[in-house]
């Protein structure tokens, strides 16, 4: 008898593991140092990474340099910015995604500087032509990220906000119309 | 109507259990019923609210307007995730400890103290959420700062957690007071019960920092409040308590599959092998929570999130096979089936205690374990993170997995604590087959929403309109439409078991002398008294695990191969 709610019995630690369980224990053990790996190596060879650098920043210093960006930024006839050079600026706060509607280029390595005027905001993005294709970053208040984008399809994509940020968080949208470069 | 709530104790307020075959103290089985009814009580508020919140999310009903909904969602997630998990859980840490090891429960006082500031904290925490009004926003599970959230939410979150800390020192004194008086290893559900105790010291250290740190900066003490720290502490509680719902849930797996199923511990050695990783490894889990974040750098997100290269999913996989193992051992020991899986198919599957075990076991680990290390990982969470999706993955743990576990120990409980029949009995086999299928279904759905069209978490309407836009998701229509029949449905069943537990307690029929032999697998007094024979369990050939882990493997390389796949399609983020 090996019951759960009794003290085990004797040397327990020296019986023998099942054969089978062994087995399992061996793949479920490579398998965890294979994601584990290849999590890893992605971070080296792979084209869709979470990475870039963080800076602190103030919301006075992030909205300066978003206003310095529009200066020199371009504008199309729709008042959609076209950003002079490599570096886009997106300030989120309650309820706008200021720095869109912004157009950018296929091909094209952008900086994407990304921070919070107010509170916790999700920088979630897709194509308005495939919703699968989405991608979900982090807006901080007091923190700039510096995240590498290079869009491969024209499109318009869409901005919404997915951390709660306080009634109106639902109406938070923006638009980057992707054209071919 | 009390009276009939109280059994028959000798004079020293003992009584032997015709189930489990333990001597149960009257003190220990009081404080077990009060946590326990407590709990019910939150998952009854909780579920109502879940209504609301699906009836929401279903746009085409849309029942509640944007500050409502917030509100709504709030009292949702406090109440499910946190005051029903952890009312049950320190139950089941008097079980696993006090109760399993024949003692008193020690320190009663503190039980009562702990109790009444929980539910102190808890009312506070209810009354926070439903006062709320702006420019104050409601809190929903996170209370992310700088977020104007009221001072009074942060500080019940406060009296909460003290109260948990001092209600789970009788647990820990009472393994105190065993290792005083005996010598030898502990029974592995106290061992587990043991394990989840630390884990739930480690989480609590971190809630009393960062709400009291968010509550200073509330009350004007502080002036400001590092938004980057706050999610670091934060997710310290925030994922640990779901930390301690898993390991209380796994060892609640082991207590029921033996009572009922009559599984045997199949490997002492490994199965607390699995616990003591967990103490080690599972907290740092929650650095997954800042996967898609910046600020902390890719090393340490990569490093804790992996719960130190898997340290702690290892863990699971390794209970996931253990306690399969364990029954199909124990059952083909008692001759109780043939064949690959006859052990489980020929299980006692009308009780609803085993059914809703085994349920939660399977859906646990293929719904909602399987989606944890996905969406886990580094760039992959990019996909999942804020999307219904995340939801539908803590649906597969929390809902599915530790929900269903603790209904299958509330039955357990009206059986063998409160000694009364089940009210209803047909309706209550049917409700863990009715929850699991249907929650089961909506939790796939949500993931299905969340990773095939991006459609956010925490928001009133998205599908059919985006307030101010003329662009909207309307792409997901037909897949929210069929979730919210599926959340709907799953909700009854939900009312099913509230219906079932509330009516057992309190106009239920006595059970008779006897009247639960059908719960243990011998029939007889207490599990497996006359089963010292035979060879040793682990003798026993286990070919149906061992099928069933491999299918969950496979299941496993499959999932994580088509979310690689659906990450590489995106265009190039990063360096």
């Amino acid at each position: 008898m090996s019951s759960p709610l009794k003290p085990p019995e004797g040397n327990w630690w020296d019986v023998p593991v099942d054969r089978r369980e062994s087995i399992y224990l061996g793949l479920a053990g490579i398998w965890s140092l294979l994601i584990f790996g290849w999590m890893s190596i992605f971070t080296r060879i792979g084209d869709q990474n979470p990475i870039g650098d963080t800076y602190r920043v103030s919301p006075e210093e992030f909205s300066e340099n978003l206003s310095e960006y529009r200066e020199n930024a371009g504008e199309t006839e729709d008042g959609v910015l076209i950003p002079d050079g490599e570096d886009v600026y997106i300030a989120a706060a309650q309820f706008a995604w200021q720095g869109t509607p912004v157009q950018l280029e296929t091909g094209k390595t952008y900086k994407i500087h990304l921070s919070s005027l107010d509170v916790q905001h999700g920088f979630s993005i897709r194509p308005e032509g495939n919703l699968t294709r989405q991608v979900n970053l982090l807006a901080l208040p007091g923190y700039e990220w510096v995240i590498e984008m290079e869009f491969d399809e024209a499109d318009t994509y869409h901005v919404i906000c997915n951390e709660f940020c306080g009634v109106g968080h639902s109406s938070m949208h923006g638009t980057i119309e992707v054209v071919e470069g | 109507m009390i009276s009939a709530l109280v059994n028959d104790y000798d004079e020293d307020g003992w009584r032997k259990c015709n189930v489990t075959g333990l001597d149960v103290h009257r003190s220990v089985e009081n404080y077990v019923k009060l946590f326990g009814v407590t709990a019910v009580v939150a998952l009854v508020v909780g579920g109502v609210f879940a209504f609301t919140v699906a009836l929401t999310r279903w746009e085409i009903i849309g029942l509640l307007g944007e500050e409502a909904f917030y509100r709504h969602l709030s009292m949702h997630a406090w109440n499910l995730l946190i005051f029903w998990m952890v009312f049950m859980e320190i139950a089941i840490l008097y079980v696993g400890g006090p109760m399993v090891l024949g003692r008193k429960l020690p320190l009663k006082k503190l039980a009562g103290a702990g109790f009444a500031l929980m539910a102190a904290g808890a009312v506070i925490i209810n009354y926070a959420i439903w006062t709320t009004s702006q420019p104050q926003e409601a809190p929903l599970l996170t209370a992310y700062a700088p977020l104007e959230i009221s001072a009074t939410f942060y500080g019940g979150g406060i009296v909460f957690l003290l109260g948990a800390t001092v209600a789970a020192l009788p647990f820990f004194a009472a393994v105190y007071l065993h290792y005083k008086d005996t010598t030898g290893s502990l029974p592995l559900v106290t061992f587990g019960a043991f394990a989840t105790a630390i884990i739930a010291v480690q989480a609590i250290v971190g809630g009393l920092v960062v709400f009291s740190y968010a509550f200073l900066w509330r009350i004007d003490v502080i002036g400001s409040i590092d938004a980057a720290l706050y999610r670091q502490l934060f997710w310290i509680i925030g994922h640990g308590s779901q930390q301690i719902n898993l390991a209380a849930m796994v060892t609640v797996w082991y207590f029921l599959t033996h009572v009922v199923g009559g599984a045997e511990v199949f490997s002492e050695k490994v199965s607390r092998t699995a616990f003591v990783l967990y103490v080690f490894f599972i907290n740092l889990g929650a650095a997954h929570h800042l996967l898609s974040d910046p600020v902390v750098s890719a090393e340490w997100r990569i490093f804790n999130a992996s719960y130190a290269f898997y340290g702690a999913a290892f863990a699971s996989m390794i209970h996931a096979f253990a306690i399969p193992a364990g029954l199909e051992a124990g059952r083909r020991k008692r001759g109780l089936g043939g064949g690959l899986f006859g052990w489980l198919t020929n299980g006692p599957w009308k009780n609803p205690v085993f059914s809703a075990t085994i349920f939660s076991i399977i859906l646990f680990g293929f719904l909602g374990g399987i989606t944890g290390v996905v969406m886990g990982q580094l760039q992959t969470n990019m996909s999942w993170v804020r999307t219904l999706a995340t939801v539908g993955h803590f649906h597969g743990t929390v809902a599915v997995g530790t929900t269903l576990t603790f209904m299958a120990l509330v039955y357990f409980v009206i059986r063998v604590m409160f000694l009364k029949q089940l009210a209803f009995p047909r309706l209550a086999s049917f409700q863990p087959y009715f929850y699991a299928g249907a929650m089961g279904v909506a939790t796939i759905l949500l993931m299905y929403a969340g990773i095939l069209f991006g459609i956010p978490r925490r928001v009133d309407e998205v599908v059919w309109n985006i307030p101010g836009s003329d662009w909207s998701m309307l792409a997901a229509a037909p897949l929210i439409t069929i979730f919210g029949v599926f959340a709907v449905l799953a909700i009854l069943a939900g009312v099913i078991f509230a219906v079932v537990a509330v009516v057992s307690v309190f106009l239920g029929k006595d059970i008779e002398e006897g009247g639960n032999a059908d719960l243990v697998p011998d029939g007889g007094y207490g599990v497996g008294a006359d089963m010292e024979d035979g060879d040793p369990v682990h003798k026993y050939d286990v070919r149906g695990t061992f099928a069933i882990t491999l299918i969950f493997l496979a299941t496993f390389v499959a999932v994580y191969v088509l979310n690689w796949y659906v990450l590489t399609q995106l265009w190039q983020i990063g360096p």
